[in-house]
């Protein structure tokens, strides 16, 4: 039965991978679809017409993400993951806003473009070395790239201002055709029409190829190397055509103004039927993702959602809108439907696998073979079995060291400082907590956005029920925890049931825990953290907080559930691969499962911490975990696409990215200057876990 | 718990009402100006505070049968805000309330909601197009005047910690840049720490407690905070300071700050832990919560063809340890005769801003800010 069902999925596998060749892909025409039914809904519901000027708004005001998300699209269909993205648009806009002569209304055009493209493509060739020939993981060389772009657009632009000629502005905003054809659509029609070249050469054979499996791309003689480097190169000239874009929107800059786009252009590239992990997708349904997510803005207003249910209605909009791509016979869900009722059918009919009798069914030979296997092999030494963990858990403690000397040269006071330590370690706790999390759904290939508002959301609960009493901690604790447990297991059931990619259902489920958040507390969080809880984060037993001894049974009951338990092995299995595991008899719907409900228990644990650490709740605690989850269980040696990485590397890369942040803050650098610092140090980091060509 | 779910039931039946009266609500507009509320992002303390001031305003005797608001949420993407404003002024607003995401890049769209005739104001942030209304305090002002307290509270001589907001903003480069400007006039006076603490009560304490790492608090004379002196204040004491000792700190205006503000031993209903008067040396500031309620009247005001000012510039609501006053109940007129801090039986979270007060808006008191039900 179920190698009947893995069979069935590998062969959707292998099936959109020949989508390359045929022309008809369904998916971004579900896209198109959705998106002219939306539109032609708001049209219906708004009270007044749709005129020309208002499609013409609604096209160049998608553009910007549209084309950006083009760009993120190149990227993922090659495997990988621009982090970046976000930060380029905004220093393409600072940069433009602020060399063009206030003087000059008549700025060329075409010359003002080609830098944005320009300084786009350089970013992305910075992406490209790190991510090509070094071998890094995007994720994480990307996520570098993120805060050191950041930390120039704040040198080159330290607030919003600056002047983009208007020539720009009414080029890019204004009509191609008066009355008749925006220039935006133009725009976007040229960037579509440049992908359907692009993806006949060889270089877009080449980028199906490697998406789908570098190794056999490699051995079928294509240029691995040059083609992951040539999509950085083009995906950063989207971008900054992106940030010429934004430019001539607002005729200003503002150093944050792209940041907000980076989690929109990964639902417009999922919504557009590209595959995250790579290999399957185009960059035109994309556009049409971009459509959706922005038309969704107007269907709020039509129907006048309020406040706190806008980012729950957006969430179902996400998932909705995915879902109804998917449908189809061969779809994860109607699998699962058919499975549910073969099951069923073969239960009643007594043939099912669990009523057959539960003798020993082992070839006689098996016994003789794993005797005589124990009596020989030998243990090998401790170097030698763990050879493989060691060196990709290593290096993250390696710069650990590193840093903690030179926090001792700069600072001083440090390495004999208790009450550093101290600090060090209560502050580590936070992420070494959501590393486990985050770092079981990673090690399962996924990813949990959810984290954010499943922080706030436990926080909030905990503070409110217990209301500042210890007793009450005792009940509203486990309260927290098992709606917690329930969240995990929404998560879980949309991966695994629904088939949604993670990103897709744990984003989706951000938004609508976020307005959970917000109708619970009433916008106003109340209650304080219990005296018992406060004392947990900020009180001494001998000098040290009471977390620290929390921190040390996390850490043991982590690292044994990762490494010695079944369901630690099971999460291995999954992540290497999700068929092998599935056939070896993993139930791997359970384990996946199972690791959001880990996931969103860590994030409980987290906000609850939190709290006892502020006294109080607030709304947005939860906000400035997301990335640094990422970001160190990745420094950690473990591998995005799942399958690699251990709990203590996860540590130590929590542990680096604390002393980073400390030694950066007992300085007096800018702003602008540690944020650069920081991402030159998490690559300088990464650089060691480099994979070597074998 | 059961309260909390029956909220969520109950929030649940709202909006699938919402959602069937929608189309038809939003035509029969009748006599009523129809306005709308564009906010950026409602995951905080501030925003949310400032919406329920709104709402409260718009349920107020003064505007009840004057306006039709309803509030949309743009999220933190500035793209989506100008979407969103455009869409408004599609569906026939006559103004449009603003909390802009950038002051700059909604120029556009605002220059054309204009142009069709739509009012344009914004709160707290400013909107640069010239159309468009502000209501703002003078953030400049705001960063000089608190570093100059703090420079005279420490006689002009001391080490000092800054936290700043969030990075990249025209509110906190102006905040921080006119602070600078104070503290490099007084030579006595060093900037030995600097951290950014994006406004947030939670994340100045991790911020702080970096800093701390490598650093005793008697290296430290006094703070410069936007946001974040009740937090520096609590971990004063859980490191063992006397509320004698606490550190001169220039910073917000949380309720949670002010009644650290009174004096030691003052009797205050539901006082805990460092959520209670201590006689700390402080100056509080902020930008107060009331300015959409202000913008949204301001906004009814210009409608009816009254003289507006296109910037309005609300006084700094300032508050120092001779100034701090509890408030019994919270009613605007009791704080129009000088209270300006909470009791915490009220207000349970201390980061709550308790600048709530303006004598032009009369509409909305401490149930405004709480719940969003105006004065009368």
């Amino acid at each position: 039965m179920s190698s009947v069902t893995s069979h069935s999925n590998l062969e959707t596998g292998r099936g959109r991978a020949r989508g390359i060749v045929s022309r008809l892909d369904p998916k971004p025409l579900v896209a198109f679809a959705v998106a002219v039914l939306l539109f032609f809904t708001v049209d219906w519901i708004s009270p007044g017409p749709m005129t020309y000027f208002d499609v013409s708004f609604q096209a160049s005001g998608t553009a910007p993400l549209a084309i950006s998300a083009m760009g993120q699209t190149l990227v993922i269909l090659s495997g990988g993951f621009d982090l970046s993205a976000g930060a380029v648009i905004s220093f393409v806009n600072a940069v433009l806003a602020t060399s063009m002569s206030p003087t000059d209304f008549e700025a060329s055009v075409t010359l003002w473009t080609l830098v944005g493209i320009g300084i786009g493509m350089a970013i992305g060739a910075f992406n490209g070395f790190f991510v090509a020939v070094l071998r890094l993981q995007p994720i994480v060389v990307t996520l570098s790239t993120m805060f050191i772009v950041q930390g120039l657009t704040l040198l080159v632009m330290d607030q919003p201002g600056g002047f983009i000629a208007p020539s720009i502005g009414n080029f890019y905003m204004g009509d191609a055709i008066p009355q008749f054809l925006p220039m935006s659509v133009v725009v976007m029609g040229f960037a579509a029409l440049f992908w359907s070249w692009l993806k006949r050469t060889s270089y877009g054979l080449g980028l199906y190829a490697v998406g789908s499996d570098a190794d056999a791309a490699e051995a079928s003689g294509i240029p691995v190397i040059l083609i992951r480097f040539a999509t950085y190169v083009i995906a950063g000239g989207f971008y900054g055509l992106a940030g010429v874009f934004v430019g001539a929107q607002t005729g200003s800059g503002d150093p944050l103004v792209g940041n907000a786009l980076l989690l929109p252009m990964f639902a417009a590239v999922v919504i557009g039927g590209t595959r995250l992990g790579g290999g399957a997708g185009g960059l035109i349904g994309t556009i049409f993702g971009a459509f959706i997510l922005m038309i969704v803005v107007n269907i709020l207003l039509a129907l006048n959602i309020s406040a706190y249910y806008s980012t729950i209605a957006e969430g179902g909009v996400l998932i909705a809108a995915v879902l109804l791509g998917s449908i189809s016979r061969r779809s994860v869900l109607a699998t699962q439907i058919r499975q549910i009722r073969d099951g069923f059918d073969a239960r009643r009919r007594g043939l099912h696998v669990g009523q057959r009798d539960k003798a020993d069914r082992r070839f006689a030979f098996a016994d003789r073979l794993v005797g005589s296997a124990a009596g020989e092999a030998t243990r090998a030494g401790f170097l030698e079995r763990h050879r493989g963990t060691l060196r990709h858990a290593l290096p993250a403690w390696v710069c650990l060291m590193l840093v903690l000397i030179a926090t001792q040269f700069v600072l001083g006071n440090t390495l004999a400082n208790w009450t550093f330590w101290n600090s060090l370690l209560v502050l580590s706790t936070f992420l070494v907590i959501l590393a486990l999390g985050q770092g079981a759904v990673i090690l399962t290939g996924g990813l949990d956005l959810s984290l954010p508002w499943t922080i706030a959301l436990s926080g909030i609960m905990v503070a409110g029920l217990a209301g500042g009493s210890d007793a009450a901690l005792l009940w509203a604790v486990p309260l927290v925890f098992a709606i917690a447990a329930l969240i995990g297991v929404m998560n879980g059931l949309g991966v695994v049931a629904l088939g949604l990619s993670p990103i897709v259902v744990t984003l989706a489920a951000n938004g609508i825990l976020q307005g959970a958040a917000l109708l619970y507390s009433d916008g106003t969080p109340s209650g304080f953290a219990p005296p018992l809880l406060r004392w947990l984060m900020t009180g001494r037993i001998l000098g040290a907080t009471p977390v620290l001894v929390l921190l040390v049974l996390f850490v043991v009951a982590g690292t044994l559930l990762l490494s010695k338990t079944t369901f630690g092995r099971r999460v291995y299995a999954i992540g290497n691969s999700l068929a092998a595991a599935r056939l070896s008899g993993v139930r791997t719907g359970r384990v996946t499962i199972g690791v959001y409900v880990l996931s969103s228990l860590c994030a409980a644990l987290l906000g609850i911490l939190l709290t006892g650490f502020s006294g109080q709740a607030s709304l947005g605690m939860g906000d400035d975990y997301l990335l640094p989850s990422i970001a160190v269980v990745v420094v950690g040696g473990a591998l995005i696409t799942g399958g690699r990485g251990h709990f203590l590397g996860m540590v130590g890369g929590a542990l680096l990215l604390t002393a980073l942040q400390t030694l950066l803050a007992g300085t007096t650098l800018p702003f602008a200057f540690r944020s650069i610092f920081f991402g030159g140090v998490v690559l300088a980091a990464v650089i060691a876990l480099r994979e070597r060509r074998s | 718990m059961a309260r909390a779910f029956k909220r969520l039931l109950a929030g649940t039946a709202v909006a699938a009402s919402v959602i069937a009266a929608g189309p038809a609500a939003a035509q029969d507009g009748g006599e009523k100006y129809d306005i709308y509320l564009s906010m950026s992002y409602i995951g905080n303390d501030w925003q949310a505070e400032a919406s329920n001031m709104i709402k409260a305003m718009a349920a107020s005797e003064t505007l009840r049968d004057k306006v039709n608001l309803e509030v949309q949420v743009a999220g933190p993407n500035a793209q989506r805000q100008i979407q969103q404003i455009n869409a408004m002024v599609q569906a026939g607003a006559d103004a449009i309330v603003v909390y802009p995401i950038s002051p700059t890049a909604l120029n556009q769209v605002v220059r054309n909601a204009c142009a069709k005739g739509v009012t344009i104001i914004a709160y707290d942030g400013e909107i640069t197009e010239e159309c468009a209304y502000n209501v703002t305090i003078d953030q400049a002002e705001a960063g000089r005047r608190t570093a100059e307290w703090l420079v005279e509270e420490l006689n002009g001589e001391g080490d000092i910690v800054l936290v700043t907001g969030v990075p990249g903003t025209s509110v906190d480069t102006a905040r921080t840049q006119a602070a600078k400007e104070v503290f490099s006039q007084h030579e006595g006076i060093n900037v030995v720490g600097e951290a950014v603490g994006m406004w947030s009560q939670a994340v100045a304490r991790t911020e702080l407690s970096k800093l701390l790492a490598t650093r005793d608090w008697s290296d430290i004379d006094g703070l410069w905070m936007q946001v974040g002196c009740y937090t520096a204040n609590a971990m004063q004491m859980e490191s063992g300071a006397a509320p004698a000792d606490l550190k001169p700190c220039a910073g917000e205006g949380s309720n949670g700050g002010r009644i650290q503000m009174l004096a030691e031993g003052t009797e205050v209903e539901g006082a805990d832990g460092p959520y209670a008067p201590k006689g700390a040396r402080r100056i509080s500031y902020a930008s107060p919560p009331y300015s959409g309620a202000l913008a949204l009247k301001l906004a009814v005001d210009i409608l009816e063809g009254k003289e507006v000012p296109q910037h309005t510039t609300l006084p700094l609501p300032i508050v120092t340890n001779d100034t701090v006053q509890l408030c019994e109940e919270g009613s605007w007129e009791e704080m129009q005769s000088g209270c300006n801090a909470f009791k915490p039986s009220i207000v349970a979270n201390p980061g709550w801003f308790a600048s709530i007060f303006s004598d032009q808006t009369p509409e909305v008191g401490l149930n405004a800010a709480l719940v969003a039900e105006p004065e009368k």
